[in-house]
């Protein structure tokens, strides 16, 4: 990648404490295939950003460092205060309850309702019945699913579904919220409406990090994009366009 | 709370699992019944071979059978100088009457009775020898050949050795028919255990990404392999209690020891069952959870 490509960046200020943090990070796969080379980010809290590129850019192993589901080959990943690199396997599970992840293909569980397949994120770390009675709900009632909860995945239409994710991953009061291709399923209403609900939970101060191909979402929302290609990071942009304007 | 509420959850989660996949269940419990059955056959073989070496240990080592009519000085001397011989525990007169008295005793033990059609029996007098260890036979033997007192001399040497070589044979054989059943029954529990981890691997995926610990995912799958052991061992003990009745009888027929057989040795056999049973159930399931879940973080 030319020097040329990477440049320039529109510096983003680091006022407020970073919940995500990369330094000169970079990724190779065992197959020898290069992921990531020296990307350098940094994402203050309370963010909302998104992250674009082509396919195979880099922006599924971008994730995958961000939740230590694979650990950089070159420089640190720091999330919410903690250095990925030097932390225990042990330590990874306080880590992911940091943060919530929603995936493209939404992966509830279909033999369990929506209220179960939230429950069951708060079940699995031991929370009590009380908890989860009390914060299911709640859950539910801020993604627009609480008259739906005993409803089965597939009675639900793939809005809702991904409403009942988001509901899921927010269990645990994360400070980041991931969306790896929030909208790829969704017809272009639904796509919005999930957006109008990623923008009421980022203004209740979770940091929003989107994976993303849908050129209309981020054109339209203006927030900060860091565009992948080829592993590099080539544009680090507030208030930008899915495509370079000038 | 915590620790109670993982262990409920783990319970739980072990318990659906284990009916989810109920054939790969049923199928690997139903080794693990096999090799147990196995493995309580030949305790009980060993108990009954074991508890005939003893039998003989205890009884007579040697048995010297004594000339007509020995006057009683003659016995005295002998006597005494039997007891001072190497490895003699203890030497006992036997007359006439009492070696009668003993077969008659015998043969109403086998639910018969001594009838030589009214003809007189007549034992001879013996000298039963009890030996510290059945090795000082020889010895002993050698010392009584010399004494003109004495008619024969009988020894339970050859049963002895021929018992303990029967009990290393039966031995032999019961722990490799047992090594190979237990490989099966840790192939199928390590199967079992990996068909529910894949077909769990949806939920394994979303487990890690909420934050759930390791132990909230892997113990799951480790007490189904103790839950398909504990419920092989149950089944076994309750087939083992079933059929100890009729197997007393054959046990104190063909071993001629009703030590072996007693309600101690079933309690004893029971928490054997039940201790393999969870061992085997554990570590199947301990090399699967290792072998299919240690790869992702």
């Amino acid at each position: 990648m030319t020097d040329a490509l990477r440049l320039p960046y529109v510096a983003v200020p680091d006022a407020v404490e970073p919940v995500i943090s990369m330094v000169d990070v970079g990724m190779t796969y065992p197959n020898g295939k290069v992921a990531l080379v020296d990307v350098n980010v940094s994402i203050p809290e309370g963010d909302f950003v998104f992250l674009v590129g082509p396919s195979g850019a880099g922006k599924s192993t971008f994730i995958r460092l961000l939740i230590r589901e694979q650990l950089p080959t070159s420089g640190r990943v720091v999330v919410a205060g903690r250095d990925l690199s030097t932390m225990r396997r042990s330590q990874v599970p306080s880590l992911r309850r940091r943060i919530g992840i929603v995936f493209q293909d939404f992966r509830l569980l279909p033999a369990k309702t929506v209220y179960e397949n939230v429950a069951f994120a708060l079940e699995v770390t031991g929370a009590t019945s009380a908890e989860i009675r009390k914060r299911v709900p709640r859950l539910l009632n801020l993604v627009g699913l609480h008259e739906h909860d005993e409803h089965l995945p597939a009675q639900l239409s793939g809005g809702e579904q991904q409403r009942t994710a988001i509901a899921r991953a927010l269990v645990h009061d994360p400070a980041m919220l991931i969306a790896d291709e929030p909208t790829g399923n969704l017809d272009p209403v639904t796509s919005w409406d999930l957006i109008q609900l990623l923008i009421q939970i980022n203004a209740m101060g979770t940091t929003v990090l989107m994976a993303t191909h849908n050129q209309e979402i981020v054109n339209a929302m203006r927030r900060r994009v860091l565009a992948l290609e080829h592993g590099t990071l080539v544009r680090d942009e507030s208030g930008a366009a899915y495509e370079r304007e000038y | 709370m915590r620790l109670l509420r993982f262990i409920a959850f783990s319970v739980v989660r072990a318990w659906q699992g284990f009916w989810r996949n109920a054939m790969m269940s049923l199928a690997a419990t139903s080794t693990v019944v096999l090799m147990l059955v196995l493995l309580s056959g030949l305790l009980i073989v060993l108990a009954g071979l074991d508890s005939g070496l003893h039998y003989i240990e205890s009884k007579v080592g040697v048995t010297a059978r004594l000339r007509d009519n020995l006057p009683q000085d003659q016995l005295d001397t002998l006597l005494a100088d039997i007891r001072v011989l190497p490895g003699v525990k203890k030497a006992d007169y036997i007359p006439p009457e009492e070696a009668l008295n003993r077969l008659k005793q015998f043969y109403r033990e086998q639910g018969q009775t001594l009838d030589l059609g009214g003809a007189p029996i007549s034992l001879y007098a013996s000298i039963e020898i009890l030996l510290t260890d059945p090795t000082f036979a020889d010895s002993v033997q050698t010392a009584l050949g010399e004494r003109p007192e004495v008619e024969r001399i009988t020894t339970r040497q050859v049963d002895y050795q021929k018992l303990l070589s029967i009990i290393g044979y039966v031995r032999t054989v019961g722990i490799i028919a047992l090594g190979l059943v237990g490989l099966t029954v840790l192939f199928m529990i390590v199967n079992m255990i990996r068909i529910a981890v894949y077909s769990r691997s949806g939920e394994i995926e979303i487990m890690r990404l909420v934050g759930a610990s390791d132990s909230f995912i892997r113990w799951p799958f480790i007490l189904e392999g103790i839950l398909c052991g504990v419920i092989g061992a149950v089944v076994t003990i309750i087939l083992v209690a079933v059929a100890w009745e009729p197997i007393k009888p054959i046990m104190v027929r063909v071993f001629q020891m009703p030590t072996a057989v007693s309600t101690e040795f079933l309690a004893v056999l029971s928490a054997v069952i039940l201790g393999v049973g969870l061992g085997v159930g554990a570590l199947g399931s301990w090399i699967s959870v290792r072998a299919n879940l240690s790869s992702a973080a």
